[in-house]
């Protein structure tokens, strides 16, 4: 046997309580999500298959909290992510697409990822996912300026961004004001050492929040993205335009 | 006051003409309520106009140069053809989504060209009832044409950087 997580008749798979989102129960519980295109693996995950009582084969792939924040949040038990089958999502900060993936997975084929992301280096490796997942639309572009890709997007339910950059509460309040419907949501990563590295991590997400209040987005939820990072906080926020 | 207003799509240019009327008011506040409702919305913006790119080709060449604020002999035409000749007895006032390409149809074209809050609502309500308001096309023809587009603009920009250097931002 080559070992670490392989299907079989052990495993059973349950619905998460984030619809969209599956735990493998086995020898250790996983976080998976139902693969779009069974038989292919993105960045070396494993993937479990498992037989339904009609004998038909369903595959998931394993999601590591350790490679993603967005795992990292949910398992840390975040309240809501926004992000469910059908949504349509603005993803900023796709580096690779290996959070994009799962996220692609959890929208399925009647939702559409955005994935944005300016570093060619990862750009390439987004082009290639997303050609076989043909729900994410790579945009290899700068998020300061959205109005660079504005005949690329249409309007979101939900902008995720993991940007980790200094005004990263600027880049996500543009995109909200141009793309993310009335009443959508913003679910973000905040990296305390990349906004400012001279003061505690708590008074850094204090801030990012204030300047998120300041452009119609109320919080909603924060937590801290321990054991899986450190200095790391998920803030999810409603943005209000009209009242 | 804006009267008409350029929305540029995966699959072509659009051009709305913004109708006056008694019952929607001119505040922002008040614009920004009617945009939810596509009943109350369809009474303010009319669809005056959609010219599709002709190949995925035409739409990226278009792409590159809305992206740049650049105003190419397409989209000149287009404006030219659907918009009352300015200067006239009929004022015309053109809602832009960003600066500079409002800027250069101003100089090419001379158009009033504005940018601000109110056209940034007028462009949110479209841009979220667009595959209803562009009566041409069916439903998921703009995000086919936004997922073919996003393929071939994105390819573009990692191709175009010969030195295969990155351009992360320190």
């Amino acid at each position: 046997a080559k070992g670490g997580a392989k299907g079989g008749a052990r495993v059973v798979v349950e619905p998460h309580r984030h619809e969209g989102v599956f735990v493998a129960r086995g020898k250790e519980d996983l976080l998976v999500t139902k693969n779009l295109v069974p038989g292919e693996t993105v960045y070396g995950e494993k993937r479990i298959s498992v037989e339904g009582p009609d004998g038909l084969k369903t595959e998931y792939r394993v999601w590591n909290p350790f490679r993603s924040k967005l795992a990292a949040g949910i398992l840390g038990g975040v309240d809501h992510v926004h992000i469910s089958p059908g949504k349509k999502v603005l993803y900023l900060g796709a580096a690779s697409g290996t959070t994009v993936s799962h996220v692609a997975d959890i929208v399925g084929p009647e939702g559409i990822v955005y994935a944005v992301e300016f570093s060619h280096r990862s750009g390439r490796d987004l082009i290639n996912m997303a050609k076989k997942r043909t729900n994410v639309i790579p945009i290899i572009e700068d998020a300061r300026h959205p109005h660079k890709y504005r005949m690329l997007v249409g309007m979101v339910d939900v902008i995720f961004a993991d940007v980790a950059q200094p005004d990263q509460a600027r880049i996500i309040t543009l995109n909200a004001h141009n793309f993310l419907k009335n009443n959508g949501h913003i679910v973000i990563s905040i990296k305390a050492n990349c906004i400012d590295s001279t003061v505690d991590a708590a008074t850094v997400f204090a801030r990012e929040v204030k300047k998120l209040q300041e452009e119609r987005i109320k919080p909603q939820e924060q937590l801290t993205l321990e054991p899986y990072e450190r200095d790391h906080a998920l803030v999810v926020g409603k943005y209000v335009r009209a009242k | 006051m804006v009267n008409y207003i350029l929305f540029e799509t995966a699959s072509g240019y659009a051009l709305f003409e913004r109708l006056q009327s008694d019952e929607i008011g001119a505040k922002l506040e008040e614009v920004q309520q009617t945009v939810l409702d596509l009943a109350k919305f369809g009474k303010m913006v009319k669809l005056k106009s959609f010219a599709p790119f002709k190949s995925a080709a035409h739409a990226l060449e278009n792409a590159n140069d809305v992206s740049e604020g650049v105003v190419n002999e397409h989209l000149k035409a287009f404006l030219e053809v659907n918009l009352p000749k300015p200067g006239k007895k009929t004022k015309v006032e053109l809602g832009v989504s960003e600066r500079n390409l409002a800027g250069a149809i101003k100089a090419e074209l001379g158009y009033e060209c504005e940018t601000n809050e109110m056209v940034l609502e007028l462009v949110r309500g479209i841009r979220l009832h667009a595959d209803k308001l562009l009566k041409q096309l069916k439903e998921g023809d703009l995000e086919r044409a936004q997922l073919g587009l996003g393929h071939s603009y994105s390819r573009a920009k990692v191709k175009f950087n010969v030195n295969r250097s990155d351009n992360m931002i320190i």
